[in-house]
């Protein structure tokens, strides 16, 4: 009986064609839009939206074909499978988080579909030597470094204390801060992880609190960092910085908060006073499109499907030569420099220069490095 | 409780429905042959997984009437199992030497360097076992408890789990999750499979788990034990004092069910190559396990495979957004009309709305599922005809 | 010694949000017997009441209250006329899946409407707190503490002493009874209903301050409120109350002298300690 409805289901599932009016190039955009995810995914979604909308401008017309894997690894690889056999799409964005761009970086060189990761971290997605597999941004190590980079610019601090999120991106964050940490001759004295979404951080850092650390490195992805940047002052832990990773430090919501983010330092992809050819011009755009500040993520996003859809056009399609193009091409837009090399153990791996951020009265300073700096970093921390 | 004519079931199918299972399990054989698609492949791998996964808790939640919301943790034992051994045995000298620096002060560690010695497949019953003592340890603490006691016991152990193995980062890697690149060759009737990028293997091993399955399913529904299993469903102290052991009944069910959901957790973790808590563990997965079943219809052999048929192509069309994009691409409606600009972006953005109202939609009008709506329907017509 | 208080009292102070919401699972629970996996996004409905009753209105959260707790009634209230009333003699896990399929629906409908964006609600008094000896307590967690403990007050007063109170606990203790002695069991479950939701955006509008807003901000809280209810016993809103507390302060403890990553993990053991000691829980009476 069974296999009467699922051959009509199926049958359904695959008969309903995707077929397009022009023999216009398709480019595959993999994001997170439902699902826990879902909050940053929407930057990558409006970053992408403008993207498109400034290629048209420039005559460079691409049909995109967008699939939501819901941060799941395994929907992530039917719609990449979906787009990589059925649409027949020149080259794929995405997707956002880490472990689904894991996923299907696995199959990228079994379809040679070219596929563009524009903002996760895990180190390993473009260590395994894929020759389809290019990522813009910088891998979870360098947030950490370049963390430790300022404050050693500025002082010789003597201790180090950890809160992070017990995530993927935490603690290989962590694992690199703390190799850093060890060769700058920089002691531990707390190493707390902590369950994602937790309202309560007060007895975690009143024991850090009792501990003097000189800093504080905090990773949170998410909007955690400010439910621990508040109840740090509640409490009343003053180190002489906190230094923030990941995302949560990085968003227009934490700048907003003014009583407790001012001086936190925090490492980003991208800022929008950078001065990285239309970086200022994007972020005014995308103000004014959505009604926010774009996070890191849309600039990522923005960058990587205008190198994919100017590549992919320009090699008709193809999807081998789009793959060369990447390879071979060379760009400087809102994310600076841009140029897929193998070094370190990476292949097409993006060298994307970091930068480091200071909100200072209530505004995203770039203070480091000096080259890309607005500012200059104020230390030691106070309330 | 309704189960109407559950205990009285047919021994021995009729030779009809034998005839139909052959052609349509020759079918699915053959389908690799003459469908190409990787994407259609994938889904059935899919639609496999699903059925597996819906079979295996259909034993302790359908037939025996305990409902588990906490089967992840064995999906999680058989995937964990899988890749830790399948990773330990690539390990390469320089990690080797660590581990064994490590292994020193470090069960876990000392456990990790003792699995580079096993052979890679072995993983799989390794799995197994880690979800037969896993069930069993769990089977001891919750059988005691009953109805939605029971229920919130079973998730509160898989959590345990779960945060155990996010913290037992020296052997199950954390929240970094175990990655593997390339699998182990398999052998199978002097035939060596090293190409599994064809889907192919995957194709077959599924099926042969679905068939499995279905198999014990049946053994079960047609033997004493899974009398015992039902009479204890309808009634727990009835069949006490019939003198049928509660605990040993229970935990026989809740152990065939572990081990089979395990198979499907080693499954996913070959097929997908990367595993973590958030992915394999999650109170998500154990609920899309439960859903799966009660969708079809639990206590029936084919409940389970209905369910899958229903959700997975379901939650594919919604996810791609396929009803939208066709009605726009068919030329039917603008793509830059209001209706258009609907249909294309705020639909893929509603697709698990749209899934949770489907499922509210099933609780209240097919109270038993879709097989058994289907089977009401198929009894009310043959009423009418007679 | 400054640890150990300053984890007691934080502990208290967030048990005391984590009560309301065990609370409002425990009524549902105890006239129902049905597990409401919907309960953490109700308390979502609740967060977004109050985040846009001040955005838009500027009514502080903890004023707000008063128009949160009735509207979030007749919110549970619709709810359990239209869905739950249709399947309180059905199957068990029919009803959970039910409950399941709601809170997707309550969820996914805040994300179409709302955005997935993460809201924060910022009042003057988001970070500030009080000092007592070098001990710092949280103003707004004081403050919602405070008004924990008289709602359950009223509440108590409520069922124990009113006419609606006692007809409600006896649909508690024995439906069918109940119905024999000429209760309209429905509208009872109509109003347990109600209250639970009411209490379940209470909670919601109490931490809002203090945490952020989004639409599957719900699914951790509901693992708690179960962990809390079955604790106190299914029904007992004392015990609720107590398990809240006992929650707020053991994750507490734990976070201090064991590790933030290991906290859970004895929350759920004592939650399995107590099923298997006392499976009626610390107050509760009645097992099935």
């Amino acid at each position: 009986m069974f296999s009467r409805i699922g051959a009509v289901a199926l049958a359904l599932a695959l008969a309903i064609p995707g077929t397009s009016l022009a023999a216009k190039v398709k480019i595959g955009f993999i994001n997170t839009i439902t699902g826990a995810e879902a909050p940053i995914g929407e930057n990558l979604t409006n970053g992408v939206t403008l993207a498109l909308e400034d290629l048209k401008k420039t005559g460079v017309d691409v049909e995109l074909i967008k699939e939501d894997d819901t941060g799941k690894p395994e929907k992530a690889l039917s719609a990449f499978e979906k787009l990589a056999t059925r649409d027949n799409v020149a080259g794929v964005v995405g997707p956002y988080t880490s472990a689904c761009a894991n996923a299907v970086a696995s199959q990228a060189d079994r379809y040679k579909v070219p596929q563009l990761i524009p903002a996760a971290a895990k180190e390993e997605i473009t260590r395994k030597g894929h020759q389809f597999v290019f990522r813009l941004n910088a891998p979870a190590d360098v947030y950490s470094s370049v963390l430790m980079d300022v404050i050693m610019s500025l002082d010789k601090p003597k201790t180090i204390a950890y809160v992070y999120a017990n995530t993927d991106f935490g603690i290989s964050t962590v694992k690199t801060a703390q190799e850093y940490a060890k060769k700058l001759g920089i002691r531990e004295v707390a190493n707390e992880k902590y369950q994602k979404g937790a309202p309560d951080f007060r007895s975690t850092l009143t024991k850090i609190k009792t501990l003097n650390p000189d800093l504080v490195f905090m990773v949170s992805y998410e909007v955690d960092a400010i439910t621990l940047m508040r109840q740090s002052r509640e409490i009343g832990l003053t180190p002489k910085a906190f230094l923030g990773a990941g995302a949560g430090f990085t968003t227009a919501q934490f700048l907003a908060q003014k009583k407790i983010s001012n001086l936190v330092f925090s490492s980003t992809q991208w800022t929008e006073d950078v001065n990285w050819p239309g970086a200022r011009n994007f972020y005014n755009r995308y103000k004014a499109k959505f009604g926010k500040e774009p996070s890191y993520h849309a600039a990522c996003a923005y960058e990587a499907m205008m190198i994919m859809a100017e590549t992919a056009v320009k090699n008709h399609g193809d999807r081998e030569k789009t793959r060369a193009g990447l390879k071979s091409g060379h760009w400087n837009g809102i994310m600076g420099e841009v140029k897929f090399a193998d070094y370190a153990g990476y292949t097409n791996q993006n060298n994307h220069q970091m930068l480091v951020q200071q909100v200072q009265n209530g505004l995203y300073e770039t203070v480091y490095p000096a080259k890309f700096a607005t500012k200059k970093p104020i230390y030691p921390f106070k309330w | 409780m309704n189960h109407p004519g559950i205990l009285h079931n047919r021994h021995g199918a009729s030779p009809l429905a034998i005839i139909a299972f052959i052609a349509i399990v020759a079918l699915l054989i053959a389908f690799p042959g003459f469908v190409e698609s990787p994407y259609a492949r994938h889904i059935m791998v899919l639609l496999f997984l699903s059925t597996i996964m819906g079979e295996s808790w259909n034993i302790i939640g359908g037939y025996t009437g305990q409902y588990s919301v906490g089967h992840a943790a064995y999906f999680g034992a058989g995937a964990y199992g899988t890749l830790i051994v399948m990773n330990a045995a690539q390990f390469d000298q320089d990690k080797l030497l660590e581990l064994k620096d490590l292994a020193q002060d470090s069960h876990l560690s000392a456990l990790l360097l003792s699995a580079h010695y096993l052979h890679p497949w072995t993983g799989v019953l390794v799995g197994m076992l880690a979800a037969l003592t896993l069930s069993l340890i769990i089977g001891s603490i919750c059988f005691r408890l009953r109805g939605p006691y029971f229920v919130l016991a079973s998730i509160a152990v898989a959590e345990i789990v779960r945060i155990s193995v996010l913290n037992l980062s020296d052997l199950t890697q954390g929240a970094e999750g175990i990655l593997i690149s390339d699998l182990p060759p398999i052998i199978i009737g002097g035939r060596t499979i090293t190409d599994f990028s064809t889907k192919v293997p995957f194709y077959y091993i599924g099926l042969g788990l679905v068939l499995l399955t279905i198999l014990v399913t049946w053994l079960v529904q047609n033997s004493k034990l899974g009398y015992f299993f039902q009479a204890i469903r309808e009634d727990q102290d009835a069949a006490h004092s019939l003198g049928i052991s509660l605990t040993f009944y229970k935990n026989s069910a809740l152990a065939i069910s572990a081990v089979l959901t395990s198979l499907a957790g080693s499954f996913y973790a070959i097929y997908i190559k990367f595993i973590d808590p958030t992915t394999v563990l999650s109170l998500d997965l154990s609920v899309q396990i439960v859903l799966i079943s009660i969708i079809g219809g639990i206590g029936t052999i084919y409940g389970p495979v209905v369910g899958a048929l229903v959700l997975v192509p379901l939650s594919e069309i919604l996810r791609s957004n396929y009803l939208g994009e066709s009605l726009v691409n068919s030329g039917l409606v603008n793509p830059d009309s209001a209706v258009g600009n609907f249909l294309t972006e705020n639909l893929s953005h509603a697709h698990v709305l749209i899934y949770g109202i489907l499922v509210v939609l099933v609780i209240l009008f097919m109270p038993e599922g879709v097989l058994g709506f289907i089977r009401k329907i198929m009894a009310k017509k043959r009423l009418g005809r007679s | 010694m400054i640890l150990f208080l300053q984890s007691l009292i934080s502990g208290i102070l967030i048990g005391g949000v984590y009560a309301l919401i065990g609370i409002g699972l425990t009524i549902i629970f105890g006239v129902m017997r049905v597990i409401n996996f919907a309960h953490g996004d109700i308390m979502m409905v609740g967060m977004y009441m109050t985040y846009f009753l001040f955005t838009l209105f500027g009514i502080d959260p903890f004023v707000s209250v008063l128009i949160t707790i009735p509207m979030m009634f007749i919110f549970g209230g619709i709810m359990q006329k239209l869905f739950i009333n249709r399947i309180l003699g059905s199957l068990p896990q029919n009803q959970i899946l039910l409950t399941i399929g709601l809170g997707l629906i309550m969820s996914n409908s805040a994300m179409l409407a709302f955005t997935s964006d993460y809201k924060i609600l910022t009042t003057s008094y988001s970070s500030s707190s009080y000092r007592l000896a070098g001990l710092s307590i949280s103003k707004p967690l004081a403050i919602s503490f405070l008004i924990t403990v008289a709602i359950t007050a009223i509440l108590y007063w409520f069922l124990m002493r009113t006419d609606t109170g006692q007809a409600i606990r006896a649909t508690a203790q024995d439906r069918e009874a109940a119905q024999l002695m000429g209760i309209n069991v429905k509208r009872m479950s109509v109003l347990a209903f109600g209250i639970g939701s009411a209490m379940a955006g209470t909670a919601g509008a109490l931490i809002s301050p203090t945490y952020y807003i989004f639409p599957q901000v719900g699914s951790a809280f509901t693992l708690k409120a179960f962990v809390i209810t079955v604790l106190g016993g299914m029904g007992s809103i004392v015990g609720a109350t107590l398990g809240g507390v006992i929650i707020g302060v053991v994750e507490s403890m734990g976070a201090a002298y064991i590790s933030s990553d290991w906290k859970d993990v004895v929350v759920f053991t004592i939650f399995l300690l107590v099923l298997l000691i006392k499976p009626s829980g610390l107050m509760g009476t009645s097992r099935t």
